[in-house]
């Protein structure tokens, strides 16, 4: 069910991810362009770590979205669920012509995650109410002896909800070493950067201050994305934190680091110029 | 049927009921933040350690770990303060329990004004207007020991979202064990052909005073239970206030948002009777003796039945 259990060395596994998180991005990129609405932004910050979760480190099998043995998957910062349809279409739980009908009328695509979608564990949106959660999809699997791993991605914006740190110092107290968060660190929230409205630096000495381990890296090297993802999983005794730096609209240059890429669609020209880009034809 | 004392608090009696269903259901778990002692569910933690989590104090995130172990088919019950259950928390129970319809079991220790002594901060004065807001959500409201241990086995078996409102202190009891509960229903605890008294929890035993002393003035009020507040029981009312054609709602909690509102609006929709109502009219408590708290805030079965006596004249 793994790209990685087909025998590929890990340099091939990187290169495929490389190859794979640009398909991500164009349909990040082309999705919020149809709708005329979603959070570009931030999804294409953490498209990297999205599509190392997806097309190698996550055990799950999309023929079976609810197979109890998988690994679970919460989008905390749900906003930036883009990246999330992308990753679940490329994977196999639905269409991608589903891709088109981002939060239209009718579409299992909502503007923000829903439990209804194949491939979609629990609702999240409102910010560091999927983290909350995760606790308890982590309590749940220790209960019931279950080898899965919850792994979840927060933004930075997101971790200035008092509910964050909550959830931090309960897996501390629970030893949730089945727990994975990832803060997407791009350094932007909805009014412009996090420096100019309300810094949570040092993030990662935040996280060790909870007793959680803490492993830093650029959110965009694919090689030190999976080896962290994989050194997470295999921690025992207490839940982990990669604090990934990211670029906010990382892959398209008219889009990083632009307050105006959070919520808002791009114009035609500007579609353009991103699809040429992200598929190198620039 | 005539009260006696109690002898527990109603959170006691639901905790009691809690640990010996522990043993017929072996998987649901139960949170709680840092108040074991006062829900009393200390008494279910003693006994299964590994399904008991204290999440200290953080209610909000007490709910969504509810949430998310719900999320993977295990029932969740979470006890705590009403106010703070049914506020601090309530987005977690609105938009990650109620809207994937999750069967997290809501149970607030001290509901209304119970907890009449620790003052406003801790009295829950809102709590049916914000839960009986919520789709999928049904809210239960027993008035004793007995219908509080029957509302264990009730929520335990009915699917999805749960609110329980219990009492911090011990009032009256006045079911026996042959009484049934569910969901939707209601008791008819006193048969008059008058005026229609209808209340829920600690506020029935001011109905059932007030209807004392409205019989020895001549008028016969039925009291109705309406314990399950969402859904309510309209058929149980209508069939009372057609033989009554007068109807009071008497609650422990604002008068606006809750039953006497649901019934208002029921009535004008469908059979209007002249209509009154007893609660906290717009208005805080604040800390004392219970009993003061009702006579001043015109809660007591004094100011039930002198309303009664104004409807029942129109």
């Amino acid at each position: 069910m793994q790209q990685k259990a087909e025998n590929l060395t890990f340099d091939e596994r990187v290169s495929a991810l490389v190859e794979k998180a640009k398909e991500v991005r164009y349909h990040i990129v082309d999705m919020v362009y149809t709708a005329q609405s979603g959070h570009i932004g931030g999804s294409m910050s953490a498209a990297d770590i999205m599509t190392a979760l997806y097309f190698d480190i996550l055990n799950i099998n999309p023929l079976e979205p609810r197979w109890a043995e998988r690994d679970r998957f919460v989008l905390s910062k749900g906003h930036a669920c883009p990246v999330l349809y992308a990753c679940l279409a490329l994977r196999g739980y639905f269409s991608t012509e589903h891709l088109k009908t981002l939060r239209q009328f009718g579409s299992i695509l909502q503007g923000h995650p829903i439990s209804k979608t194949p491939g979609v564990d629990i609702s999240s949106g409102s910010l560091g109410h999927g983290f909350g959660q995760s606790i308890g999809i982590a309590l749940s699997g220790k209960l019931a002896k279950k080898d899965y791993t919850v792994f979840t991605v927060l933004g930075n914006g997101e971790i200035q909800e008092g509910l964050v740190w909550e959830a931090a110092a309960a897996a501390d107290t629970y030893k949730l070493d089945n727990l994975v968060a990832i803060v997407d660190d791009n350094r932007m929230q909805n009014d412009g950067f996090t420096d100019g409205i309300m810094p949570m630096d040092p993030i990662g000495k935040k996280f060790e201050a909870f007793n959680w381990e803490v492993i830093e890296i650029d959110g965009h090297n694919m090689r030190a994305v999976l080896k962290a993802l994989e050194k997470a999983e295999s921690t025992a005794g207490c839940p982990v934190c990669i604090l990934a730096r990211t670029v906010k609209g990382k892959g398209v240059s008219l889009m990083e680091n632009q307050q105006r890429f959070h919520g808002k669609p791009p114009t035609p020209e500007e579609y353009e110029i991103a699809v040429r880009e992200i598929r190198g034809e620039a | 049927m005539k009260p006696t004392k109690a002898k527990i608090p109603t959170r006691r009696a639901f905790a009691e009921r809690l640990v010996e269903y522990g043993e017929i259901d072996k998987e649901f778990v139960v949170f709680e933040s840092d108040i074991g002692y006062s829900t009393y569910t200390h008494l279910f933690g003693d006994k299964y350690p590994n399904r008991y989590f204290n999440m200290g104090i953080q209610e909000l995130n007490t709910m969504d770990a509810a949430a998310g172990m719900a999320s993977e088919g295990r029932t969740a019950l979470v006890a705590g303060y009403g106010v703070f259950l049914s506020m601090r928390a309530i987005e977690a129970v609105r938009s990650f329990v109620c809207y994937p319809n999750l069967n997290v079991k809501i149970i607030s220790s001290h509901g209304g004004i119970t907890p009449a002594i620790d003052g406003v901060t801790h009295q829950a004065s809102e709590d049916m207007a914000f839960l009986t807001s919520l789709p999928n959500m049904k809210v239960l409201a027993p008035a004793d020991t007995v219908a509080s241990r029957k509302c264990v086995d009730l929520v335990m078996q009915t699917p999805g979202p749960c609110f329980v409102r219990l009492m911090r202190d011990p009032y009256f009891d006045v079911y026996t064990e042959e009484d049934q509960f569910r969901t939707g229903g209601s008791a008819l605890l006193r048969e008059g052909g008058d005026i229609t008294i209808a209340s829920y929890g600690d506020m029935v035993f001011q109905a059932l005073e007030a209807a004392e002393v409205l019989s020895k003035e001549g008028i016969e009020a039925e009291v109705l239970d309406l314990y399950s507040v969402k859904p309510i029981d309209y058929s149980a009312v209508r069939k009372s206030i057609e033989k009554t054609g007068h109807l009071i709602v008497a609650e422990d909690h604002q008068k606006r948002n809750a039953a006497g509102y649901d019934l208002a609006s029921y009535c004008l929709r469908e059979y209007p009777v002249p209509f009154g109502q007893i609660g906290l009219d717009d208005t805080f408590a604040e800390s004392g003796d219970y009993y003061a708290l009702i006579e001043k805030y015109g809660l007591s079965a004094r100011h039930i039945a002198e309303k009664a006596k104004i409807v029942a004249a129109k």
